[in-house]
């Protein structure tokens, strides 16, 4: 009995080694590109990225060939990105958050640079500003693809039930519109300090920093007064009920369910989230309106704008016709009529020129009118700052909410970890 | 005063089970409602109308049962090559003298301490040197090698405790260094195996980052990845991926109600003499 057990165990092992060690096979001459992609599953980009795949496989068929590894879960994609570059191996085609701790993937020959392509004519597909804004020391190594803008959205519903005819453009008017909120049983913003970047509560700090220090508040040493006078409004936003009890600890899934189910009157996030509240939320989404925070400092109407998604790929330097099939397929991924297709299905915003007006989404052409009508835009502090300064950030913000730090200490904190 | 503290037993032993079972009761009641929305009003209350549908997406939408056969293999596999390397490695430690042996046990049994991701770089760069990427093969021999540390501790500790008499009958009888091992100290430790067997495939069952790391294709994906498809960059379909997360906890306790008793007593062997 255990000969056969042990007989048994074995040809397991022997058949997982033969049959399903079939990662490293090639076919003959066609060039095959990975692409470990987060656009899979849920995600509203899926489908129109799937089928764009699939017709440029069938245009190049024999020739050159996209595989998509589904990579749904967003933090685990960006540990296996890091793990491989650390490892010295690159993915054929993969995409990247461009901040300061990937700005280190530059320093990497193992990553194609797009700058001598993009001369050749490519640049001009790209919005003014966007291939500057990922340039480092004269290379491109990371393609801007999508764009975001993170207005405040806000509940007209829930504001006129509560007696406020019109959103708060100050931050006094703020103070008297979240205590007719609250009279009324409504939350005014949905917050949270959870999450690997506390993303909603960073969006409005990134808003208040940029009405305390303006255009080039990013550009003044980290820390000084407009970070500190940032946190006290942010840490009102934390007190006397202005948010939820859950927004301590909460995720991304509080702080937009509170907002999803018509309990919070203001919330902050991308043009990606108006298909959910759209499909989960129709009648939020009807009352939803978006702009820019009220204003706590003096700069008035600025908007957190930034890169959210850049192509990267691998140089592939010892295999140019890989190298320039991974140039090919990028070049297909960001042809206008291409990213309009994804725009109008996901209402994501994209760096490459596109025509827009097949979007008919209320909701996006509200996004659209929020970023002509900013006085300025600067990114959200996520991408100016090392991702342990964001982690921290959260971390820092926890602490100052439950009472055990003050906004200069939470600055301090930030900072700390920063100057390290 | 007997009766108190028979009653603070009582309310101690209930708080803690009530810790214990509370967070998969809300599993499993979270797994049968509508949607995120309904999570979010009725966090703790029952489904207002229970989803089975749930069930049904999470077995198609995430291709469960493929990926179900492919975490079969990997753990089975797994534990056999684990149980395998470690059984001959407690062996030699526990049963035979060597100067050094119990410096080797301590340097073996270390790596227990070590976190999973200081494994990850080197890990990752082996197995593509081996050209092994994105492979079940690949799991198998990372899951197995990740848990000797534990399993060689738990089986030297097992090994260790068998009468010393029993091998030395066998080697009058004829038997030699393999004889000894095989006919002898394997069918005594089959509670020890048992245990390491155990926690190995619990481990491997369970894993997500190595998994996440080392393969890309559906063709190699194991369950634990496939809970992860109903999240993306900005959303997750939680209702659907607690359904997910139901099916696969079910072989993790239906491994451990087998083989509870022989844990519980190969978790103890050689704690006490006599």
């Amino acid at each position: 009995m255990r000969k056969i057990t042990f007989l048994v165990l074995s040809l397991t092992l022997i058949v997982a080694g033969t049959v399903f060690a079939n990662g490293q096979q090639e076919k003959d001459k066609e060039i095959v590109l990975k692409w470990p992609s987060i656009w899979v599953g849920e995600d509203s980009k899926a489908g129109v990225v799937a089928q764009l795949v699939e017709q440029f496989n069938a245009d190049n068929a024999g020739m050159i060939k996209v595989e998509v590894e589904a990579q749904p879960d967003y933090d685990g994609y960006e540990q296996k990105i890091r793990t491989s570059i650390a490892a010295g191996i690159v993915p054929d085609i993969f995409t990247m958050k461009l901040n300061p701790t990937t700005k280190a993937y530059y320093d990497s020959p193992l990553l194609m640079d797009f700058s001598k392509e993009l001369s050749t004519g490519w640049g001009k597909d790209f919005n003014e500003g966007t291939v500057a804004q990922a340039t480092v020391n004269g290379m491109v190594k990371s393609l801007p693809y999508e764009v975001a803008i993170t207005p405040v959205w806000y509940n007209m519903d829930l504001f006129k039930k509560a007696g406020v005819s019109k959103y708060p453009r100050t931050y006094a008017e703020f103070l008297d519109a979240a205590a007719k909120l609250k009279a009324a049983g409504f939350i005014p913003t949905s917050q949270m300090t959870g999450g690997s970047n506390a993303w909603t509560s960073m969006l409005w700090y990134s808003h208040f920093l940029a009405s305390f220090g303006g255009p080039d508040v990013y550009a003044n040493p980290f820390g000084t007064d407009a970070y500190v006078k940032a946190a006290e409004v942010l840490l009102a936003m934390y007190s006397d009920g202005n948010t939820s009890m859950d927004a301590i600890g909460g995720d991304a899934g509080v702080s937009g369910g509170h907002y999803l189910a018509g309990e919070s009157a203001m919330f902050i996030n991308g043009p990606w989230y108006i298909g959910r509240v759209k499909t989960e939320a129709p009648a939020v989404y009807s009352a939803t309106e978006v702009g820019p925070a009220p204003a706590a400092g003096s700069q008035k109407g600025a908007m957190i704008g930034f890169l959210q998604t850049n192509f990267a790929a691998a140089a592939n330097a010892d295999d140019p016709e890989k190298a320039a099939a991974a140039v090919k397929f990028i070049k297909w991924m960001t042809k206008a009529e291409n990213v309009a297709k994804i725009s109008a299905a996901s209402g994501a915003m994209f760096a490459v020129k596109y025509d827009s007006s097949s979007i008919s989404d209320e909701l996006m052409g509200k996004f659209i009118n929020a970023s002509n009508d900013a006085s300025f835009t600067i990114p959200h502090l996520e991408g100016v700052v090392t991702s342990d300064v964001i982690t921290e950030f959260g971390q820092a913000l926890g602490k100052m909410a439950l009472g055990e730090a003050t906004p200069k200490e939470f600055v301090e904190m930030l900072k700390k970890v920063q100057d390290q | 005063m007997k009766v108190f503290l028979n009653t603070l037993k009582w309310i101690i032993l209930i708080f803690f089970l009530f810790v214990a079972l509370y967070p998969l009761i809300w599993l499993l009641l979270a797994s049968f409602k509508a949607n995120n929305l309904e999570l979010q009003q009725n966090p703790f209350g029952f489904p207002e109308k229970w989803m089975f549908i749930n069930y049904y997406n999470a077995m198609v939408k995430a291709k469960l049962p493929s990926l179900f056969i492919h975490s079969i293999i990997v753990a089975f596999s797994a534990v056999f090559l684990n149980l395998l390397v470690a059984s001959m490695t407690s062996f030699v430690i526990s049963r035979e003298d060597f100067k050094g042996k119990n410096v080797l046990l301590t340097v073996i049994a270390a790596g227990i301490l070590l976190p999973i991701i200081s494994f990850m770089v080197p890990y990752f760069t082996i197995i593509q040197k081996m050209r092994l990427y994105d492979s079940l093969l690949a799991l198998i021999i990372v899951y197995s090698a990740i848990n000797i540390p534990i399993s060689v501790f738990l089986l030297t500790s097992f090994m260790g405790s068998i009468p010393v008499e029993l091998e030395e009958a066998a080697t009058i009888d004829g038997a030699g260094f393999v004889q000894r091992f095989t006919k002898v100290i394997i069918p005594l430790s089959q509670t020890g195996l048992a245990t390491a067997g155990t926690f190995c495939f619990i481990y491997s069952w369970n894993e997500f980052i190595m998994a996440l790391l080392l393969t890309s294709s559906e063709s190699s994906r194991t369950l634990q990845l496939g809970i992860r498809f109903f999240t993306s960059q900005f959303v997750t379909d939680y209702t659907a991926m607690y359904a997910a997360i139901v099916i696969t906890i079910i072989p993790s306790i239906v491994v451990y109600f087998i083989f509870h008793n022989k844990i519980i007593s190969g978790l103890t062997a050689g704690a006490v003499k006599g």
